[in-house]
């Protein structure tokens, strides 16, 4: 075993070292007789073919769905995975992926001239419409940034109760963040930093590789570190799943209580039975209840202001905010020609005047957007608080629609049979 | 296979996957040591040999020695990069062996745990979840808060830059005040006018030179802008009078010679090319010109050819740092000037707009945003009493633009619902009151010259539409190369006639006698009744026509773009009056004053007379 720890732990030192190596010097530019390789990755797909994918999403969740509900296999899922992870995420390479597509649905929202095909939406919806009848089956086997995670788990902790919450509240953030983003046209976050995409194109900037690598080495030990603690899309996912008409459960008929299932989520997805003590000491918790939704508001308010305080500063992810501002700081900068930002700006022809102005427009827009953001922080905080004094009482070991991602691990553990018609 | 052999298999299979990934990795690490160490193309060698270069410029086989070293160094870094891209995959193929090799080791030797009997306390750990969530909620709000106060807004700051900028321009006595000196009142009073006018603005002038005193109100009263009158009897816009091409100027001669200097009165050479035509208002003469660096307006003695004054259309705020990319044959200094006597305007292809007054003193000046515009913008000014109408359709947004003569403050912007266009206005006098004309794909429209509303417009033009339209016989006329010749009545904006047998694109059409004149680029010249489109003449000669026709003297002035002059008979039978050489290439549009024709090839503007 020693062995396996100290070649996991030289592959990790090694790694940066051998990605760093991989853009040294740029691009060739001939006059002629060369085309330069295409830079989009990965290039534009015919649009039957974009219907193409929609068609093996939908396989792929109609499948994921039968497995884990009706056909209760998780060697099915597996290797389901194994099929997303090939195509969507080395075949397609990673994009567009249904976790990204929130944010071309928020710009074609915001900005008219910006339009998205009916295969985005239909990468957005049909996730989200599945989870509201099946459970987060897409996370089980359709998402390519879920399924490489899923497959390098090795040896799985559980996380203590305090730190799954406390950390759960930064897919919110982030989502708030990249719809705040997407919505004034800055930038798409998710994507520039998906830490998985570069590995499925084997090209990345080094940080965005190192990232991945990092995800995955910490994977083999938290399961699935992205989707619990990051994935924007998965908070909307969690919203639908936990109204699931159908959802998978962890035994095909009674639960004997025989406790086998508890150790089986890598996720710390598995809802105990409640503790009587636990019941009766939330009684006397009704106090703090009703502290927490009285400071709902606060919370909402202290986000808002503090959104509106901090849209100067996020602002500055916008190319022109961040342009304008520094050209008025360093006015000199229009003298250095390897500031490509400030040359290609100066060989635009544009003038600083509609330079700033644009910038001012930007900013007006994360003003309103900051404020939003920053509302909607507050209220995920209060409602989280909120929801740590609400007892629901449950008898059985069952999974947590919200959190449980169908991967169909727990089936394995019960021991009570699938009853025969 | 027992499950202890499954586990002995997983177990060597993971570790010679781990190896071989390890060795993959490190030997992507000696070829990254290795490049760094060794960069071919900056080499002591390398930089030798190009210094040597430097020294003996003529010397080829260094030259190819250079070549070869830098096809060599190429040849290394896609070696490197292929290399790096393999060993990527085979360590990528490895990682996955390794990793799913350790999956099954893991599974085969797990075993049922016995559960533990409480997990965690759930009401403990509700509470201490609670402790967290709001440590972490207030850390991330006041983090975020406290990060809001190392941010300083740098863009309210460009705005105390503007005001200042603004307050130093008013603090400039040379810019806010127009003094109306002696030259304006030769300008003025060497004009052929009507009467009624010109003693209003002497009287002021002679008040001022009389009584110092009364400079101050002389100084801040608004100068007599001139009437329609004045406008006829000087050439102040492109194509002569509110843009139509006719000029009542007489004894313009028909008969010169450029290579030998036959009746060529003088010729100039100015600092700088454009393809922007004459202007005149008295004796003074005004063009522009341009390139990347600078832009600048030029003032001549008409008489003398003498550059009065030069002046830089230079610090004005919102000018792009790097003018923009126009092509060569449009410049950045096409557009043609506009006087009123008073003042000279001028814009170019930066979006720049400035005024001097006749002394050369800057009134204002204003950029109205970088045109976005592939050739380059090339429309032309054109005035009617306080406003100057810019015709500022671009890629990013088309619309028409009065700004105060004055000020150039905007008086009142119209969008349109148009595409680009290169053409310039016109203004045309219908029943009573002044319409702009403008002609751009796909229509034709006019607008109140008061208010900037739209009272009509039609479409019927497409692509690049290049010339301007024409008013005369109550009729508007537009055309485009690969679209229609129009007749537009615009007292209503019905379409009179249309025809599409000769088209041009780039010179504007002329209105006189009840006749139309079209030039196409291909060298034909076509004359239609104006009233019902019938085609009177043709004359297909020479190598094409950029430079407009236009009327003076009661004849047809046309330059061909080998520099020769034909002038017709205005007559509906073809009559050529004369031909003449002037020996330099023409596209622009000759001015006419006084008995003479004054005419620009690139830097050498020309003066043709008796």
């Amino acid at each position: 075993m020693k062995k396996l720890i100290y070649i996991l732990l030289s592959l990790y030192l090694l790694m940066p070292a051998v990605l760093y190596g991989q853009q040294r010097f740029p691009k060739p530019e001939f006059d002629s007789g060369y085309e330069q390789p295409d830079v989009i990755a990965p290039e534009p797909r015919a649009m039957g073919l974009e219907y193409f994918d929609v068609l093996v999403l939908l396989g792929v969740l109609s499948l994921a769905s039968w497995l884990a509900l009706k056909k209760r296999s998780r060697q099915g899922i597996l290797w389901l995975s194994i099929f997303t992870l090939v195509y969507f995420g080395f075949y397609r390479e990673g994009c567009i992926c249904s976790v990204g597509s929130i944010q071309n649905l928020v710009l074609s929202f915001a900005d008219p001239a910006y339009v998205i095909s009916a295969t985005v939406l239909l990468l957005f919806l049909l996730p989200l419409i599945f989870a509201l009848f099946f459970g987060r089956t897409f996370c089980a086997a359709g998402c390519p940034l879920g399924v490489i995670q899923d497959l390098v788990i090795i040896q799985p902790v559980s996380l203590p109760f305090w730190l799954r919450k406390t950390l759960g509240l930064i897919p919110y953030i982030y989502l708030a963040l990249a719809v705040l983003y997407a919505a004034t046209g800055t930038d798409f976050i998710i994507c520039r930093y998906d830490p998985f995409v570069g590995i499925y194109r084997m090209d990345a900037p080094y940080t965005m590789i190192v990232l991945g690598v990092a995800f995955l080495l910490m994977g083999m030990f938290v399961g699935r570190p992205y989707c619990r603690f990051f994935c924007p899309y998965g908070v909307l996912l969690k919203w639908m799943s936990k109204f699931s008409r159908w959802h998978l459960t962890i035994t095909p008929a009674h639960c004997i209580q025989c406790k086998l299932c508890t150790t089986s989520c890598p996720f710390d997805a598995i809802d105990y039975p409640s503790e009587e003590k636990a019941i009766a000491g939330s009684r006397a918790g009704a106090k703090k209840f009703v502290v927490y939704a009285v400071l709902v508001p606060v919370w909402v308010l202290a986000g808002a202001f503090v959104g509106m305080k901090s849209h100067t500063m996020l602002s500055r992810s916008n190319q022109d905010v961040y342009l304008a501002e520094l050209l008025i700081k360093h006015p000199e900068v229009k003298s250095d020609p390897d500031n490509l930002d400030v040359q290609t700006f100066l060989s635009s022809g544009r003038t600083m005047e509609t330079l700033v102005e644009d910038a001012r427009i930007v900013r007006k827009k994360f003003y309103t957007g900051s404020i939003i953001a920053g509302a909607f922080i507050g209220l995920v905080i209060a409602m989280t608080l909120l929801n740590q004094v609400i007892y629901r009482r449950r008898t059985d070991y069952q999974p947590n629609p919200g959190d449980c991602y169908s991967c169909g691990r727990c089936m394995d553990y019960c021991p009570v049979e699938k009853p025969k018609k | 296979m027992n499950d202890s052999d499954k586990i002995r298999l997983a177990s060597n299979v993971a570790v010679v996957a781990g190896i071989f990934c390890a060795v993959v990795s490190l030997l992507l690490l000696l070829n990254f040591f290795q490049l760094t160490k060794s960069d071919p193309l900056e080499s002591e060698v390398m930089q030798s040999m190009i210094e040597r270069l430097g020294r003996e410029p003529q010397n080829a086989e260094l030259k190819q020695d250079i070549r070869h070293l830098d096809l060599l160094a190429r040849k290394a870094y896609f070696t490197s990069q292929w290399q790096v891209n393999t060993g990527s995959y085979l360590l990528l193929f490895g990682a996955l062996v390794f990793a799913l090799a350790l999956r099954v080791y893991f599974s085969l030797k797990s075993r049922i745990e016995i559960p533990d009997q409480i997990v965690e306390n759930e009401l403990k750990a509700r509470i201490l979840s609670q402790k967290w969530l709001l440590a972490g909620g207030v850390f991330v709000l006041v983090l975020t808060f406290a990060a809001t106060f190392a941010t300083k807004d740098y863009l309210k700051m460009y705005h105390v830059d503007e005001t200042l900028v603004a307050d130093v321009a008013s603090a400039d006595p040379g810019i806010e005040v127009i003094e109306v000196g002696s030259e304006t009142a030769a300008a003025l009073s060497g004009a052929e006018t009507s009467s009624e006018e010109v003693p209003a603005a002497t009287a002021e002038v002679a008040a001022s030179d009389a009584a110092p005193a009364q400079v101050a109100e002389a100084v801040t009263a608004a100068p007599a802008l001139p009437d329609a009158a004045q406008i006829r009897a000087n050439f102040p816009s492109f194509r002569g009078p509110f843009g139509n091409g006719v000029s009542g100027h007489r004894n313009i001669p028909v008969d010169f010679d450029g290579p030998s200097g036959k009746n060529i009165l003088w010729k100039a050479t100015l600092p700088m090319s454009g393809y922007n035509s004459p202007v005149i208002w008295g004796n003074r003469l005004f063009v522009s010109g341009a390139n990347a660096q600078k832009r600048e307006v030029y003032c001549i003695d008409r008489n003398s050819g003498k550059i009065l004054w030069t002046r830089a259309a230079d610090n004005i705020p919102g000018s792009p740092a790097t003018a923009p990319r126009t092509t060569e044959d449009t410049g950045l200094a096409a557009p043609t000037l506009y006087t009123d006597g008073i003042r000279v305007y001028a814009i170019f292809g930066t979006g720049d707009v400035i005024a001097f007054d006749m002394e050369g003193n800057r009134v204002w000046a204003r950029n109205l945003g970088v045109p976005d515009n592939h050739y380059g913008h090339s429309s032309s000014l054109i005035g009617w009493k306080d406003k100057l109408f810019v015709q500022y359709d671009t890629n990013r947004g088309q619309k028409l633009l009065a700004l105060n003569v004055a000020t150039g403050e905007t008086v009142w912007e119209t969008p349109r619902s148009v595409k680009i266009s290169w053409a310039s206005p016109i203004l045309a006098n219908v029943g009573g009151k002044y319409q702009v004309i403008l002609a751009t794909d796909p229509t034709v429209a006019g607008y109140d010259a008061e208010t900037g509303k739209e009272l009509w417009s039609v479409r019927g033009l497409m692509g690049e539409v290049g010339p301007s339209p024409a008013f005369g016989e109550g009729l508007v006329f537009a055309t485009q190369e690969y679209a229609t010749l129009m007749a537009i009545n615009p007292a209503n904006g019905q379409i009179v006639w249309k025809d599409d047998e000769y088209l041009s694109e780039v010179a504007s059409p002329v209105v006189a006698n009840g006749m139309v004149f079209l030039a196409t680029s291909y060298g034909v010249l076509v004359c239609y009744d104006a009233k019902t489109g019938s085609k009177l003449w043709e004359h297909d000669d020479g190598p094409g026509y950029y430079s407009s026709p236009v009327v003076a003297d009661n004849k047809l002035f046309i330059f061909d773009l080998d520099g020769r002059l034909q002038v017709y008979a205005l007559e509906r039978e073809k009559k050529l009056l004369g031909e003449s050489n002037l020996g330099a290439k023409i596209s622009s549009t000759p001015a006419f004053a006084d008995g003479r024709m004054y005419v620009r090839a690139g830097t050498t503007l020309y003066c043709i007379g008796k």
